[in-house]
């Protein structure tokens, strides 16, 4: 096994809320072992679903956020007799990952207090909606509910001019989870780097709802510096008060992320030549161009507001790719607002083998989805084994457990 | 307490906000993190509003603030061939270099990962781009909002028929960030372990795509893109698919209550909370698919009966009949009403030259034995050039006084 983590031993007892962090280490190397109960991790039943026929084994948001595992049944909260295979488990293990309501493992005898008695080096990480304790520690939650609480959705929607009445907008992909996950992992790490030089484990309440209002830019600074709330607008940064636009439509009927046009005479010069080239822009040769200030949108001249609307004009005679790659090619951190999937046709991504092969049933050859978030020079992300199928390592996992060893 | 990264130095180069996120995780957590800062090319957050005053002192922005807390600072010119020399003899001392500059800056002052490891040979350098630093696309370049756009998030965020809303910010100068930090952290345990350091590359676009896995997999396997009608579905559900699901009005300018109904026992819930209105009971709505079937209908008869509440109200009442609901908060909510912040002591504050007494939020997760936290306010620009150029590097106040008359230090 190569990876990073390498030789370290995860238990993992996650469903939708906390899957990622276990994945994270996986695909780094760690030994991670899922446990779900008889039915399956509730996982398993969000879809989409290979060719929609849903399954325990085809759920793909399951196969994505479980690489690299293995999977066991034991049935904790059905029968007594299995948290006892959980605790040997959790005596040979360097970190457990759960994502259990407040008090649950406690109710079947697996206390960080119990687990860490048999295993002081053990790393007990709990991943819940609004950590172990408060007046919301029993609070139902969702990803959307998080994203709400935790404030990204009220900084994301639209002008009222733009869209009257629309409400703040919860971006999609469970980024509630995601952040959950990733402030999760990172303070495992830090308890992990704290154990390599004492020796000693830990606790790590890690809460969603205290992850996702740290990922809120410059929305908490406002406050705490201006006792001011941003407000939402469309397709861009909130703000204390209206911006300039960055999203405009393309001819193919697509959106584009341009900012900064004329920023610098350097770039005004390419952005000019280019649009002169395509026959647009006549008109700013004309000195009252030369001007970086005359320029800014945000300083209100009548020329930024004429290179604009020539712009718009420019940018919907094209399609979102030409202008993209053109604004890249002239030094514009522009982006094309793509589908998610449209990334698969950019050669750019299989230059760096980002992209690797997922299986399972229902599946006849590998279908393409991210593989390594980081590359790392000496020990590299590795799909070393697709998502398992459930209770997959059952056998060998409750023999060893029952034996009291690690499998 | 003790801090769980005491002990690690961290030579940083970054700037703006994804860098900057990654080393303040890093800083939270104990590392002792050093800002190299140049006063001809300084970090643009530094401006960023808001800013306590009326112009711009590069040391009075909240922004900067904010991420950079526990951090310091070190004035360094390094255009200046000494100058040059001592962020060598920096990067001698620390255990990780980390930069988020165009790919091939770092090669161009002569401190590409192998120059940098004969510098210090278990070196972790960690480079941070738009692209990454392999590939036909290296040079180009992202913001946040750039890298949401290409990658997927922007277009999976919004109302069907609608330009998408956006993020509202830079989501993924977080996101790339958190990898950041989670990549050094690994990449240090790796050192701890067989003695060996290493180059990380990641590329903000790449960490976007990862968040948006599932939908990147039914386009490869069911052949479904998520540029089709009813897509994005605005506060509705992808997956799984229920109802209800969405931010209705409540009662007040611009204040909303998230509600998410995930099965039939949850819809039974929330018509009991509702006082069992008589249109709840309609076969219509009886069974997820028929919520799903008639959602428009569905929405409207929520939102009327959540207009008449006020949005914590509704919550309450909700959350004690076990309904997912939650206020959409904003930054002054979460700040002055939200009782389970109060409640964890997430709001502190830290004294600062010219911000005051800053406030700022804590550090999750929460380690049992030894907690990160916030220790002191950002650092004034430079506060630490001497400190560090006498401690890290041992050099006499003379030594350091004739790097100053050089304009090394500026």
């Amino acid at each position: 096994m190569s990876g990073p983590l390498a030789r370290l031993r995860v238990l993992e007892w996650c469903d939708e809320l906390g899957q990622l962090a276990g994945k994270l280490l996986a695909d780094m190397g760690a030994d991670v072992i899922k446990v779900e109960p008889p039915a399956g991790s509730s996982a398993r039943a969000v879809g989409p679903f290979v060719k929609d026929l849903p399954g325990s084994n085809r759920s793909l948001n399951f196969w994505y956020h479980n690489t690299n595992k293995r999977s066991v049944i034991l049935d904790i909260e059905g029968n007594g007799a299995e948290a006892a295979l959980f605790r040997n488990l959790a005596a040979h293990a360097d970190i457990l990952l759960e994502d259990r309501r407040p008090g649950l493992l406690a109710e079947h005898g697996l206390s960080y207090a119990e687990l860490c008695a048999a295993n002081p080096g053990l790393i007990h990480c709990a991943i819940t909606p609004f950590g172990q304790d408060g007046p919301w520690a029993n609070y139902a939650s969702s990803d959307l509910v998080a994203l709400a609480l935790g404030g990204p959705m009220m900084m994301n929607g639209y002008n009222s001019e733009d869209v009257p009445g629309a409400p703040p907008i919860r971006g999609h992909g469970d980024q509630g989870y995601n952040t959950a996950c990733h402030y999760a992992v990172q303070g495992t790490l830090a308890a992990l780097l704290f154990r390599d030089r004492t020796g000693e484990g830990q606790f790590v309440d890690c809460s969603m709802h205290e992850a996702l209002s740290s990922t809120t830019e410059v929305g908490l600074p406002y406050w705490f510096s201006a006792r001011k709330d941003v407000i939402r607008q469309t397709g861009r940064h909130a703000a204390a008060t209206r911006t300039d636009e960055w999203l405009h439509q393309t001819g193919d009927d697509r959106g584009i992320i341009i900012y900064g046009v004329g920023r610098d005479n350097a770039s005004w010069k390419k952005i000019k030549s280019w649009l002169q080239s395509e026959g647009f822009g006549a008109n700013f040769d004309e000195p009252r161009f030369d001007d970086p200030r005359a320029r800014q949108q945000a300083r209100g001249a009548p020329e930024a507001a004429e290179i604009m609307a020539e712009m718009g004009r420019f940018i919907a005679s094209q399609d979102s790719e030409t202008i993209y790659r053109g604004g890249q090619e002239r030094r514009q951190p522009w982006g094309a607002v793509r589908s998610p999937e449209e990334n698969l046709a950019d050669p750019h991504w299989a230059d760096r083998g980002f992209f690797v092969g997922a299986t399972g049933e229902g599946l006849d050859e590998p279908a393409l989805m991210p593989g390594a978030p980081y590359q790392f020079s000496a020990t590299p992300w590795e799909l070393r084994r697709p998502a398992p199928r459930l209770g997959e390592h059952s056998a060998e996992i409750r023999q060893a457990a029952a034996d009291g060893r690690w499998p | 307490m003790p801090l769980p990264l005491e002990g690690i130095r961290i030579c940083d180069l970054t700037w703006i906000i994804a860098g900057p996120t990654a080393t303040r995780v890093l800083a939270d957590f104990g590392a002792e993190v050093i800002r190299v800062e140049h006063g001809q090319s300084v970090d643009a957050i530094r401006l960023g509003r808001p800013i306590v005053g009326e112009r711009t002192t590069l040391n009075n922005s909240g922004f900067f603030n904010y991420f950079n807390r526990n951090k310091k600072s070190m004035l360094l010119n390094v255009r200046h061939p000494m100058g040059t020399d001592l962020l060598r003899r920096l990067i001698a001392e620390s255990d990780v270099v980390i930069e988020n500059f165009s790919s091939g800056v770092m090669e161009s002052w002569g401190l590409g990962y192998e120059e940098l490891r004969a510098l210090r040979p278990d070196i972790i350098y960690c480079a941070v781009s738009g692209f990454g630093h392999t590939g036909r696309d290296k040079a180009f370049t992202t913001f946040g909002p750039t890298a949401q756009a290409l990658s997927g998030l922007s277009l999976m965020s919004g109302l069907p028929g609608r330009p998408p809303a956006g993020w509202g910010f830079s989501y993924l100068d977080h996101t790339a960030g958190y990898y950041a930090a989670i990549a050094i952290m690994m990449a240090l345990h790796h050192r701890n372990v067989t003695g060996e350091g290493q180059q990380l590359d990641l590329s903000q676009v790449e960490t976007g795509m990862i968040l948006a896995g599932p939908a990147i997999l039914d386009s490869s396997v069911n052949g479904r893109s998520w540029r089709r009608e009813g897509m994005p579905p605005g506060n509705r559900a992808w997956q799984p698919a229920v109802a209800p699901h969405g931010a209705y009005s409540c009662a007040g300018e611009d204040r909303w209550l998230a509600i998410a109904v995930m099965n039939d026992a949850e819809w039974e819930a929330l018509i009991r909370a509702m006082d069992e209105p008589q249109w709840a009971r309609d076969p219509k709505f009886a069974t997820n698919a028929d919520r799903l079937a008639n959602q428009d209908e569905l929405d409207t008869r929520i939102e009327t009966w959540t207009s008449e509440f006020e949005d914590y109200e509704a919550m309450e009442l909700l959350q004690a009949a076990g309904v997912r609901a939650g206020v959409c908060q904003k930054a002054s909510d979460r700040f002055e009403r939200d009782p389970q912040f109060r409640a964890r002591g997430w709001w502190t504050s830290l004294p600062h030259a010219e911000l005051g007494e800053a406030e700022t939020d804590g550090v999750t997760p929460r380690l049992s034995v030894s907690p990160g936290a916030p220790r002191f306010a950002s650092p004034l620009l430079g506060e630490h050039t001497w400190e560090v150029l006498r401690e890290v590097l041992g050099m006499t106040d003379e030594e350091i006084a004739e790097q100053d008359a050089a304009g090394v230090l500026m």
